[in-house]
């Protein structure tokens, strides 16, 4: 015991010594803490991302590439509906969302946007040379209406409610007001690209949308306005099938398949494949916008990782050659200890309790500290790579290219529509704490095992005569 | 209780032989005084005594048992206190805590009362109990190094020129108490010195020349070498 109240008052004997010391260790400690709270964070949110974006399925033909490897719009393989409903009853998937769009046309209404002279009247001369129809509207499908891009953000219902039966469709309050439609008016509608599947909808919904009305500049410019977004109705997937597809010729097919367990990919294309899937389909998550939701927390993981390995090497370096001469300079006490029969172990012991003492109130004090300090820095260093992120993404303009394909759409940006995580909650998990203490404990016997391994090599007569 | 038997000794890589064939025994009760030449071997023997150093040849027998055998930490923790010449106190510790440290040491428990006590009768007040040693003059030090070595209460007590930077009056009282201890309490004290007025209190004064200890008998006038060097 006496050892201990000895290494205690040792401490304040050699203050300023220790004060140097303990500075080190505490700023090891908080570079840890504050590193290991971070990547803790942006690995579990990223995890989480996976587990939805990295479960996500798609399965769409890829035009791009389709294109890369020499084949043309008539090579577009269709696939029926009935596959894509089975695919969704493969036992590697936890759940399946059926989204789908097409371009429809109208006469019924005036869609945003169109100037012609009567609602739909506008032509174009199309690849085969004819004169046809412009299309006025989207008519987008889904089967899980909670999962519609932008409501909950950008768009939400101003008046009625969210299509529950067939034919219920909603529409947009600027294309509601245009063409004075309220609850429980009809429109009708034929599909643009698939002739004879015709639509009568009752609007049970209006709302009210806040997103950019274009995608892109190209649209807006070329008078697409049935790309307007506007000019999307809204209806369950249900109805948008019964209106009587039977492929995806002419439809946009964007089924999510949720695998439960995002490793399973490989053995999920194989199964949809056997089933008949066509080459030209891809079968993939969504890495794009893996990549740019997940990007800044990822980038922010490896920097920390990078700043907390090169604190760790140089604070290690550092203690190591403060303690080396702390020991050096104690030699002399040493030598007295052992010539007054102190044994060598009960020397290393105290100097160890020292060095220990020290560690972990720096633990303590590096904890608190850390933990206190770690969120604004996340905030701030996060903030910084979603700013930098962002501003990428503008500069590339979003998507440049929608290629159509029997009323397919494609663009050249997958991740189109996402944005980086920019949120980030820290906390201090007990796994992160034992690690601090695995460290902090390495670092205190780094320097103990120094100051050990140097005393023992004494004898105490020769340091006494060396004085 | 503590006997040189045939001992010899040289530094490691020297020529010189320091010591050949001493033979020496101290008895408990008694106060020894070694007297003799700066460089004759004093504190070499007194490293040996205290088992810091092991002779080259010979052995040095404690109650019966060879001290190149025994547990040597033990025996300098509680069978013997010793002042060295260059006094050995840790410098950035109280005085107070240095021997309170050195009784933990010891087995025997550091007791602050006892220590401020022994430090009194040492005449180093409380308040210099509890300066740093860096703080406190030569003579102070060495009183507290005195201190040290007998706090503990050992049955051997080896000093080395323990007086040297001490006043008359001061010097006087220590050397009581290492009488007192030695006559009193029947323990061994064994005194290197330079100094003739510490020659007064041994019961046997011995002088080592070229290795060879030569006892005097206490009327005869202190060796020649001794005059050279009084201050
Ligand atoms: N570590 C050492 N290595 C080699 N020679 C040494 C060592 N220590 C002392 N000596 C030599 O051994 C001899 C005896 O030294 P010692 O310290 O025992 O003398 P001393 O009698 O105590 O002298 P003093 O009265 O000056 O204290 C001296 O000649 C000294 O130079
Ligand atoms: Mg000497």
């Amino acid at each position: 015991m006496y050892l201990l109240s000895n290494a205690i008052k040792n401490l304040e004997r050699n203050k300023s010594r220790n004060a140097l010391i303990a500075v080190v260790t505490l700023a090891i400690v908080m570079a840890a803490v504050v590193t290991l709270t971070i990547n803790n964070a942006a690995a579990r949110i990223i995890d989480t991302i996976r587990l939805d974006l990295g479960s996500r399925v798609e399965i769409r033909q890829d035009f791009i590439e389709m294109r890369q490897i020499g084949l043309g719009r008539d090579d577009a393989a269709f696939v029926p509906i009935a596959s894509f409903m089975q695919f969704a009853e493969s036992a590697y998937l936890r759940n399946s969302v059926f989204n789908a769009a097409m371009y429809a046309w109208s006469d019924s209404f005036r869609a945003v946007d169109d100037f012609s002279e009567t609602p739909g009247s506008t032509t174009r001369i199309n690849d085969n040379g004819e004169v046809v129809l412009v299309e006025t509207s989207r008519l987008v499908g889904t089967s899980e209406p909670a999962s519609l891009a932008d409501f909950g953000s950008f768009r939400e219902i101003s008046q009625g409610r969210m299509f529950e039966n067939l034919n219920e469709a909603i529409i947009s309050e600027e294309l509601a007001v245009q063409n004075a439609l309220t609850i429980g008016d009809t429109i009708t509608l034929s599909a643009a690209y698939s002739d004879g599947i015709v639509y009568t909808l009752e609007i049970v919904g209006i709302y009210a949308d806040r997103t950019e009305p274009y995608v892109n500049f190209f649209l807006a410019m070329n008078g697409r306005f049935a790309d307007n977004r506007r000019n999307e109705i809204i209806t369950s997937f249900d109805t948008l099938i019964a209106g009587g597809w039977q492929t995806n010729a002419g439809l946009d097919m964007q089924v999510e398949y949720f695998l439960a367990d995002p490793a399973n990919i490989t053995a999920f294309e194989a199964e949809v494949r056997a089933l008949g899937l066509p080459i030209t389909y891809n079968v993939a998550i969504n890495q794009a916008a893996f990549d740019r939701v997940t990007g800044p927390l990822a980038g922010m993981h490896s920097a920390a990782t990078t700043f907390m390995f090169i604190v760790l090497i140089l604070g290690a370096i550092t203690l190591a050659l403060i303690s080396y001469m702390a020991v050096r300079e104690r030699k002399y006490e040493v030598g007295v200890l052992r010539a007054m029969g102190l044994e060598r172990a009960k020397v290393a012991f105290g100097i160890l309790a020292e060095t220990v003492i020290i560690a972990a109130v720096c633990l303590i004090l590096g904890l608190g500290i850390g933990n206190a300090i770690s969120q604004p820095i996340a905030d701030f260093i996060l903030e910084g790579r979603v700013a930098t992120a962002n501003q990428e993404i503008s500069e590339t303009g979003g998507a440049n290219r929608v290629l159509f394909a029997g009323g397919q759409m494609q663009t050249d940006d997958a991740a189109q529509g996402y944005t980086p995580a920019s949120e980030i909650q820290i906390s201090l998990e007990v796994a992160v704490i034992l690690q601090i203490i695995a460290i902090t404990l390495a670092l205190a016997a780094l320097s103990g095992i120094i100051g050990v391994v140097i005393i023992s090599q004494y004898e105490p007569l020769k340091i006494l005569r060396e004085r | 209780m503590l006997a040189l038997k045939n001992i010899s000794y040289k530094y490691e890589g020297t020529t010189r032989t320091i010591f050949k064939d001493v033979n020496l025994e101290f008895s408990p009760g008694k106060v020894y005084t070694i007297v003799g030449k700066s460089g004759a071997g004093k504190s070499t023997l007194l490293a040996l005594l205290s088992g810091l150093d092991v002779a080259t040849g010979g052995e040095i027998v404690y109650n019966g048992e060879n001290l190149a055998k025994i547990n040597r930490n033990h025996y300098r923790a509680r069978q013997m206190g010793m002042v060295f010449q260059s006094l050995n106190l840790i410098p950035t510790a109280t005085a107070l805590d240095n021997i309170v440290l050195s009784m933990n040491i010891s087995g025997v428990g550091g007791n602050k009362t006892r220590a401020l006590e022994l430090l009194k009768t040492m005449g180093i007040s409380p308040e210099k109990s509890r300066r740093k040693i860096l703080k406190l003059s030569g003579g102070e030090q060495q009183r507290i190094a005195i201190a040290r070595a007998i706090a503990h209460n050992p049955p051997l007590i080896v000093a080395d020129e323990p007086t040297g930077n001490l006043d008359k009056e001061t010097e006087g009282k220590v050397l009581k108490i290492f009488e007192n201890i030695a006559h009193e309490q029947g323990k061994c004290v064994i005194i290197v010195t330079h100094s003739r007025r510490v020659t007064t209190i041994a019961d046997e004064i011995w002088h080592v020349e070229k290795g060879i200890f030569r006892r005097f008998d206490g009327n005869v006038n202190a060796p020649q070498t001794q005059k050279r060097r009084r201050k």
